[in-house]
């Protein structure tokens, strides 16, 4: 005959099998770390089950108070696609009754991913360097640079080549004919 | 299937490998577990450091050693984040932007009725590491995870990470060369540097030992939260 304490610990042990599945089929990133933070909660009872209250403490204090905070605030970063227009035309601006072809293309691009879509004139948010040929961003870090091409007539979107997004932006920008998708690499954006 | 098989063959192997390591290491359990230091704690390890909790006596006198380099596992990883996270040593003043109207009001006004009992939680656990399940490491956690709930409630602070780091590094410092004192007084390094028998005595190293820790840790994790914070806009 089991002992009331050993049963918890099976069905606790159990528990924590179905919450590692659980984490790793999820899609959802806020229900992953309301998972993480009950995975670690489970794993502080199953230690005090097993005499070890320090450890236990120590799993509580990291595991469900500091990791998943830090998990918010990595996510909360990620969510916001800033973008800096320097054309200043009809290409993004949203009248009552048109909307250019540049903000049909983001405002599609970010309802793909789910993106908060921030699309900013402010010239002095980002200043060009004329002198080492890059754009500079100091006080916010800028996903999008719109500028135009002033011979050709082209709008070029410049975006960072580390950024998994951009291909997909690419792939949406080849229904529009005037639109470039140019890619840079990071030291050279100006991070 | 065949095709698949010799692709994934080495991860097979490795598998087979541990699980060969895994049986060997079992059948010579008997042989490895053996409870001398265990019996040798419970009987002297009161006697000896003066902690009624023994993991204290354990990483705070008779494994001191391995508790310095754990701290400064810790000052190493710190180092290596705010690297990585390339912003400059010298950048004062960041302001932070948590977006005060995606943080839910609810989490706020709790966060305010919180905080200070988490504060008070963490230095209770610092200070009674010796007598009951807690100590430098646990409680320093908590204080950090009380710092961090600030930015939550006051998204405007500003904080100096270089100031942080730097007090962290003083603080090691102060901790090593605390941690070899004993070699003036007992003629070894790593143990506690008073003399005397009497356990009231002997309960003030702890007690400072594990304050300090519970210092280098929350702000070690302090340092950490701000790279995170500053990352991303």
């Amino acid at each position: 005959m089991l002992a009331l304490i050993e049963i918890t610990a099976y069905a606790l042990q159990i528990l924590l099998i179905i919450i590692a599945i659980a984490i790793v089929v999820h899609k959802n990133n806020g229900t992953i770390i309301i998972l993480i933070t009950s995975f670690s909660l489970v794993t502080a009872s199953l230690y005090v089950i097993n005499n070890a209250p320090d450890v236990a403490i120590a799993e509580v204090a990291i595991g469900s108070a500091i990791i998943p905070l830090i998990y918010v605030i990595s996510i909360s970063r990620q969510r916001e696609f800033i973008v800096l227009d320097r054309a200043m035309d009809d290409f993004i601006r949203k009248t009552f009754d048109k909307e250019g072809d540049g903000y049909r293309l983001l405002r599609d691009f970010s309802e793909y991913y789910k993106l908060e879509l921030n699309i900013s004139n402010d010239p002095e948010l980002c200043n060009y360097d004329p002198d080492k040929d890059q754009v500079i961003c100091e006080k916010t870090n800028v996903d999008l640079i719109i500028q135009k091409d002033e011979k050709t007539g082209e709008y070029l979107l410049k975006g960072k080549d580390s950024s998994v997004l951009m291909h997909k932006l690419e792939e949406l920008a080849s229904n529009y004919p005037n639109i470039k998708v140019v890619r840079f690499k990071d030291g050279e954006f100006g991070d | 299937m065949v095709s698949s098989v010799i692709k994934h063959g080495f991860l097979i192997l490795l598998l087979l490998f541990l699980f060969g390591v895994f049986y060997f290491t079992m059948e010579e359990l008997d042989i490895m577990y053996d409870t001398f230091a265990k019996r040798y704690y419970l009987l002297n390890g009161l006697e000896d450091t003066a902690s009624m909790n023994l993991v204290t006596g354990i990483y705070l006198d008779y494994r001191l050693f391995d508790s310095i380099f754990e701290a400064g596992i810790l000052l190493i990883a710190v180092s290596g984040i705010i690297w990585i996270s390339k912003h400059d040593i010298e950048e004062h003043n960041v302001h932070f932007m948590l977006d005060k109207f995606k943080t839910p009001d609810l989490f706020v006004m709790f966060a305010r009725v919180v905080y200070p009992l988490m504060l008070v939680f963490g230095f209770y656990i610092i200070v009674n590491g010796h007598l009951s399940p807690g100590g430098g490491f646990q409680g320093g956690a908590i204080v950090a995870t009380a710092i961090l709930i600030l930015y939550y409630i006051d998204p405007n602070k500003d904080t100096s990470t270089s100031f942080i780091l730097s007090i962290e590094k003083i603080v090691f410092i102060i901790i090593v060369v605390f941690a070899m004192l004993s070699i003036f007084t007992k003629g070894t390094m790593f143990t506690n540097p008073f003399t005397s028998s009497d356990a009231g005595v002997q309960t003030i190293y702890l007690v400072l030992m594990n304050v300090l820790i519970g210092v280098k840790v929350a702000l070690g994790l302090w340092a950490i939260f701000t790279a995170f914070l500053r990352e991303g806009r």
